[in-house]
């Protein structure tokens, strides 16, 4: 049954797997399972998929309830392609690791640009409000 | 009298009675998820059921209200007495305060003789002891009684998802009154019948459970509470109370889901319903205890997402929930053997299990059967589907979670929200868009042979466009109107004056932003004018012969004043300057404006728009340098120039170029034509002027020698 065609509908899209980019930075790989009218997404056997470089690491999270609004985009994974990626899958404790240090060195040359621009006097408004993505 | 006493006496029925459930939990976990859960025909089952029903039933459907009862009820009356005196005996987990309570308010207010009052209260004990008497159901009869109706209201619901909501509000359920039996309780469910028959017999269990708690409550259960009030409330009370210990923990959980869905009863749109909400809610009917709160929750018009979201959640989260009475086997009958998988079996009976259970079930059995089952719509669809299903099944046990029913629901919301009166206006460019595609594969095919491409198209609902006169609310007996402000009648709020300022205060600058300020509004005005003139075309086709004409002159009308605009409102005859065009043309939008107007104006006015334009493209270029839009002319110029007669050619090659009339003068140095030629668009232009010239020399032998010799 075809629904709605020509539309961006996620009814075709159910119990297919799908990498979801959430608002906070985070992705999300899971069986989209339900939907409702504001794409609030019921995901299945999520897994929550953390990028550092070359490497990710996946950590399983179970089932997932987001709500539409934090949804960046999201798109079906086409499983025969899923393994065909230069990326290397390491373990989630090394993972982590590595997003630590990325972190720590983001917000070290944040820190510097910050230093930098107050001696000249700018000044960056605070990004807490805004969304990572 | 006794409600004060009765924490008391409960208390130790509490303890005994969760003591109890304890042992019966691993039975019921082992009759649902494991050994003992039976695969059995549940249509059978229910057929049998219906025929042991029939007999004392059959005599009943006839009677209404009123004496008659009295006798009939009297048959069915003693087997019903019988199972409901083995009930108070065998039970201990019986709370004196509910039968006491029921038992003298219900006769009280029960017209009818001694027959029916008894009836009335066995029946009303037999509701409250269904919920009641969780896990501690020893006794067969109520659940004989409780049984049947589940497979008829679960098919009901499953068919009927949105309409459930309305009969369950409309009864007005009557403390005390007799659940009358317009349906027999066996009878397959008909359309029609079955909702009176829900409402008939779930109606009165809420209420009789309702008239106990009002009498511990301080709140009346009718008034909307604010949620916080309510959870405060119920809680602390029920808590409190022994009376909810003395049923089992679950069951608090349950009258506060459904106080709080009570609670939260608010108009909402029909777009808030959720189907599976229904479902889920519905679905409990079969077993007694739960089948309190979903219909209360109908009841209260439930479209609430929150008590059914608290539902699942609720029962998610307890692994045996009650009512796996059925196959509490205190020496049950064949056919409550052969009953008890039934809630197992039947989906929405089902729903009392934990959810991934239900689903992993229900996924097995469309595996195991081999036959259809023909039921409603939506499982049926599944099942005729089943062969391309299976497979994916067997792959994905998790899938079709989202039930058809529940796609279709988001579908038509999605749909609801794309429906529109005026489709051009409030979607034009995916109108455009696809009349555009359609255009194209037209010509496609005619073009080539090939077999017509189907494009699947989103047909949206068209909606007649309905005219709204706002009303204000107004109030009966109030003095005046009341001013509310709404979106569609604003108020308002602020007066705004606007002064306009005396020449002599402004300065240069001011003076230089007011105009082209003024520039910009013509330049918009002309905008809606030219969007209104390229929308008739379509208006055209639309409309009805006679108007026709009417629409040309409008039409007509407005690129008058169009023109008029860009040019300027001539005083004069004279156009003695282009200034005003010239505001126009440089601003960005303005030369698109141009661009797009030209088309429409007949060939005087658009020759005259060349001529202003060519006279002074130094400027123009200049001020173009920014914006580059002027390429944009070439197309309109061009076509305009297809037209323009020899005469006008020259004179426009001689505005381009600024050679002087007189070729007296050697012309120093000619910035202008160097300009011209400097840029892009000045020099395709000259071009075209010039190769137009030269066509119209060529070709048309009657030219003036005087013309001939200008070029």
């Amino acid at each position: 049954m075809n629904y709605m065609p020509g539309t961006a509908s996620l009814i075709q899209d159910i119990d297919k797997k799908h990498l979801v980019l959430l608002r906070d930075g985070r992705t999300l790989i899971g069986y989209l399972r339900s939907i409702d009218q504001f794409a609030n997404l019921v995901l299945h056997q999520t897994v929550e998929r953390i990028h550092v470089g070359k490497k990710y690491g996946d950590i399983p999270r179970g089932i997932f309830v987001v709500r539409g609004e934090n949804v960046v985009l999201l798109g079906e994974i086409d499983l025969e392609k899923e393994s065909d990626t230069p990326l290397q899958q390491v373990s989630i404790e090394e993972i982590l690791e590595e997003q630590r240090l990325e972190q720590q060195a983001k917000q070290e040359s944040e820190k510097l640009k910050v230093q930098a621009l107050k001696e000249r006097g700018l000044s960056v408004p605070r990004a807490d409000t805004l969304d990572e993505y | 009298q006794s409600l004060e006493d009765c924490p008391l006496d409960e208390d130790e029925d509490a303890f005994q009675a969760l003591g109890e459930e304890d042992e019966d939990i691993d039975q019921f976990n082992d009759d649902t998820f494991g050994a003992g859960a039976v695969d059995d025909d549940w249509q059978e089952a229910h057929e049998r059921l219906a025929e042991l029903e029939d007999k004392p039933v059959a005599s009943r459907e006839q009677d209404g209200p009123g004496g008659e009862e009295a006798d009939l009820l009297g048959e069915s009356e003693d087997t019903l007495a019988e199972r409901l005196t083995r009930l108070v005996i065998d039970s201990e987990l019986e709370d004196p305060a509910i039968m006491q309570a029921v038992q003298t308010r219900v006769p009280a207010q029960q017209p009818g003789g001694l027959n029916s009052s008894i009836w009335d209260s066995s029946a009303v004990l037999r509701r409250i002891r269904g919920p009641l008497l969780t896990q501690e159901m020893p006794s067969v009869s109520v659940l004989d009684y409780a049984l049947p109706q589940r497979p008829p209201q679960a098919r009901e619901e499953e068919r009927d998802p949105s309409e459930r909501a309305l009969p369950r509000r409309s009864s007005s359920p009557v403390i005390g009154s007799p659940p009358v039996r317009a349906v027999p309780i066996g009878t397959p469910p008909k359309q029609a019948a079955v909702p009176n028959f829900n409402q008939q017999i779930l109606c009165p269990k809420p209420v009789h459970i309702r008239a106990t708690m009002q009498q511990r409550y301080p709140a009346p259960y009718g008034e909307r509470m604010s949620p916080n009030q309510l959870c405060n409330v119920p809680n602390s009370s029920l808590l409190g109370h022994p009376f909810p210990h003395s049923v089992s923990p679950v069951l608090t959980h349950l009258q506060r889901a459904q106080l709080l869905g009570g609670a939260q009863v608010k108009p909402s749109l029909a777009g808030r319903m959720s189907p599976s909400q229904f479902a889920r809610v519905s679905g409990l009917v079969g077993s007694p205890l739960p089948s309190v709160n979903p219909k209360l929750l109908q009841g209260r018009v439930g479209q609430m997402m929150s008590p059914a979201s608290g539902f699942r959640a609720f029962f998610g989260a307890p692994p045996a929930p009650p009512p796996s009475q059925p196959q509490h086997p205190p020496g049950p009958g064949s056919h409550l053997q052969s009953l008890r998988p039934q809630p197992q079996m039947f989906r929405p009976d089902t729903t009392h299990l934990h959810p991934q259970h239900r689903r992993l079930l229900h996924q097995r059995q469309q595996q195991n059967r081999n036959q259809h089952r023909s039921l409603n719509g939506s499982v049926g669809d599944r099942g005729g589907h089943r062969s391309s299903h299976q497979e994916q099944i067997r792959k994905d046990p998790y899938a079709n979670l989202m039930l058809q029913r529940e796609k279709d629901w988001v579908s038509k919301i999605q749909m609801m929200q794309l429906q529109s009166t005026d489709p051009y206006l409030d979607d034009y460019y995916y109108q455009n868009y696809f009349q555009k595609l359609e255009k194209l594969s037209a010509a496609e095919e005619v073009q080539g042979d090939g077999p017509k491409k189907e494009r699947t198209k989103l047909i949206t609902p068209q909606v007649a466009k309905l005219e709204h006169t706002y009303k204000p609310v107004q109030f009966e007996g109030s003095l005046g109107k009341l001013t509310v402000s709404s979106v569609n009648n604003p108020r308002k709020m602020i007066d705004a004056v606007v002064t306009s300022r005396s020449e002599d205060d402004e300065t240069k600058e001011k003076q230089v932003r007011d105009k082209r300020r003024q520039t910009l509004v013509t330049i918009e005005k002309t905008y809606s004018l030219l969007l209104d003139v390229e929308d008739y075309e379509r208006r055209y086709l639309l409309s009805l012969e006679g108007e026709r004409p009417a629409l040309m002159d409008e039409r007509k009308q407005k690129i008058c004043d169009m023109y008029d605009n860009l040019r300027g409102k001539a005083p004069g005859q004279e156009r003695p300057s282009d200034d005003h065009f010239m505001q126009i043309m440089c601003i960005r939008k303005g030369k698109r404006l141009v661009a797009r107007i030209l088309p429409f104006l007949s060939p005087e006015q658009a020759a005259d728009v060349l001529m202003a334009t060519a006279r002074n493209l130094p400027f123009l270029i200049k001020k173009d340098a920014q914006d580059e839009v002027l390429p944009c002319l070439l197309r309109p110029f061009s076509h305009v120039l297809y037209h323009l007669p020899l005469g006008t050619v020259t004179s426009l090659v001689q505005q381009l170029t600024n050679l002087p009339q007189s070729a007296t003068a050697p012309a120093p140095t000619n910035l202008h034509l160097t300009a011209v030629l400097q840029n892009k668009f000045g020099l395709s232009l000259l071009y075209l002027v010039l190769s137009r010239g030269e066509e119209l020399q060529s070709s048309d032998a009657n030219t003036e020698l005087m013309q001939d010799n200008q070029w």
